[in-house]
């Protein structure tokens, strides 16, 4: 327990003083401003248009915007955060002081996919000023906001875990970069592959097994809209589980026959 | 202590390490030489549990390396042959990392006194990054100390130093060697006869000898060989020495005549002395033949094939 968290602290701190750490930060919420304000102004130009007319209706602003976008964007932030972490301790070599502690590798791998996951966490955590902007302009449904926050934290869980994977097979970060860069924009479009196959009726089923792997299956129309499944929660936690499992042998057995 | 047992690894059809066995005792400095490529970086990574054996046991601080890898890696202190360190962490940060990760409590005055052992407190706060090379070596080293382990493995710690960092790192390891179980490779014969009180040598990965440095040399001497010079016509002499009963071979050498006796049991001096002053010639030198462990290494690692072909070329010198 120690061991994990020793490697936590060590991890989280490094990701405030990495200067790619800040770029993802300083990119992520110049492009989320930067569509935020033009949703907000939009949404809101038109609610006084309608109610010029005297009409009641009220538009909301889209109040899973930043973290729909967030989602879309972790085929960048993904393998940014991640391609660092395992690559370089192979590469310079300081994997083999660690791995002859008396540490396991699942600790230093849980160790460090907490750090990452936390980094994120506080990314994400930056972009709910936008839903307090919201406050002061009405009264956003904070059911639907909570979904969708809660959706994209456990989305960038599963999307860091699988990045961590290339982390581990390749020493070098570009590689591993992207490489993690194709698998998550795989599993994002995997809803749009399931679609050309629902074409022919004799695929539907394979359709239907394909949807179901994607990320976005399990997010874009269910947590981003408020809708919270045990069964979605269920897919993003065991994605976690099974990347970090396979993180763990792949570390063990390069080790093996180094 | 650390107790090696027909340990093997090996890579498909190729072995690294091949039937290896020695033992390292507690309170010496047990070196471990071998040319470049021996298996000596994969034994000493097998010892610490990065690697798994093929076949065969080892026991380090009495625990089996494979079988309860914890233990052993909780009594083992690690210097590896690159010494790895985080570059952008300072010296002192480096080692509260290692020590949290091991879970020594205080480990911030622990790091401090390590730091004092291997003579770099006033660095502490430097970034390794800025370090020279041998102020990282002794960040390495002070790493492996940390938990102050019965057993010190050491890859190569003086590789690419200079002169002075040398000398220093060899009293260290030397001073460490007293109360720890150090285990000490290097392919610098020159320091393992300084620093350590038995060495083990390997090559392609086998154990060819083992000893204390002075008894590899006696088994070496036991052949019994001496060097003669004296005063008189190289030839001349040669054929002399050949000639007498005690003498099995005499061969021009090292400024002289080196002679190998005929019984390898009798020393062959007195014999030699009084041929020579018989002949009216001046003995100028009459002693054993040392052989450094330069010439035993030379001896032992050399190609199977080159020996075999060196064998037989005794023989035709004796008809010569």
């Amino acid at each position: 327990m120690s061991a994990i968290l020793a490697v936590f602290k060590r991890e989280f701190t490094l990701y405030f003083r990495s200067p790619i750490a800040y770029a993802v930060a300083f990119a992520m919420l110049l492009f989320l401003g930067i569509l935020f304000n033009g949703n907000l102004s939009q949404s809101v130009a038109y609610n006084v248009s309608v109610a010029q007319q005297g009409g009641a209706g009220v538009t909301a602003s889209d109040l899973n915007l930043a973290p729909a976008l967030i989602t879309f964007l972790m085929f960048l932030i993904g393998p940014l955060l991640t391609m660092r972490l395992l690559a370089e301790e192979s590469r310079e070599g300081t994997i083999e002081v660690l791995m002859t502690l008396p540490m396991n590798e699942a600790q230093f791998i849980i160790g460090k996919f907490l750090a990452v996951w936390s980094y994120y966490t506080v990314l994400l955590l930056l972009t709910v000023t936008y839903h307090l902007v919201l406050t002061l302009v009405g009264v956003p449904d904070a059911g639907v906001a909570f979904g969708a926050y809660l959706g994209a934290w456990l989305y960038g869980g599963a999307v860091l875990a699988v990045c961590m994977v290339w982390s581990a097979v390749t020493e070098d970060q570009i590689v591993a970069a992207f490489l993690s860069a194709a698998t998550v924009l795989v599993l994002y479009l995997a809803e749009v592959a399931a679609v050309s196959l629902t074409s022919s009726p004799t695929l539907a089923s394979a359709a239907n097994f394909v949807r179901e792997l994607g990320l976005q299956a399990h997010f874009g129309a269910t947590l981003a809209n408020g809708i919270i499944r045990a069964e979605d929660i269920a897919y993003f936690v065991l994605m976690m589980i099974g990347a970090l499992f396979i993180t763990t042998r792949i570390v063990e057995t390069r080790r093996w026959r180094a | 202590m650390i107790e090696v047992q027909n340990l093997t690894k090996r890579y498909g059809a190729v072995s690294a390490v091949d039937n290896v066995s020695f033992t390292a005792r507690p309170g010496q400095v047990t070196g471990f030489l071998g040319p470049n490529g021996a298996g000596k970086t994969t034994t000493m990574r097998m010892l610490t549990g990065y690697m798994p054996p093929t076949s065969g046991k080892a026991l380090v601080a009495g625990y089996d390396v494979f079988e309860q890898s914890m233990e052993v890696r909780r009594r083992v202190g690690y210097l590896p042959e690159n010494v790895p360190l985080y570059r952008d962490m300072t010296a002192l940060g480096y080692l509260m990392y290692i020590g949290e990760i091991r879970g020594i409590p205080n480990r911030r005055d622990k790091a401090r006194e390590v730091l004092e052992q291997v003579k770099l407190a006033d660095r502490a706060g430097s970034r390794i990054r800025t370090l020279s090379k041998g102020m990282r070596q002794r960040v390495g080293l002070a790493q492996a100390l940390m938990h102050d382990p019965e057993v010190l493995i050491l890859d190569e710690p003086t590789i690419g130093l200079d002169p002075l960092q040398v000398l220093e790192l060899r009293d260290l390891v030397r001073e460490l060697g007293k109360n720890h179980t150090v285990l000490f490779s290097t392919h610098i014969l020159s320091e393992a006869e300084q620093v350590c009180d038995s060495v083990v040598i390997i090559n392609r990965g086998m154990v060819v000898a083992q000893g204390s440095p002075s008894e590899l040399r006696s088994t070496l001497e036991r052949g019994g060989r001496v060097f003669v010079r004296v005063s008189a016509p190289a030839e001349a002499a040669l054929a002399h020495l050949q000639s007498l009963p005690a003498v099995a071979q005499a061969e021009a050498g090292l400024d002289g005549v080196i002679v190998a006796p005929a019984d390898p049991n009798a020393d062959p001096r007195p014999a030699i002395a009084r041929a020579i002053i018989e002949n009216g010639w001046d003995l100028i030198e009459l002693r054993p033949l040392a052989v450094n462990l330069e010439e035993i290494f030379l001896e032992l690692t050399r190609a199977p094939e080159a020996a075999a072909e060196a064998e037989p070329m005794p023989e035709s010198e004796v008809v010569a």
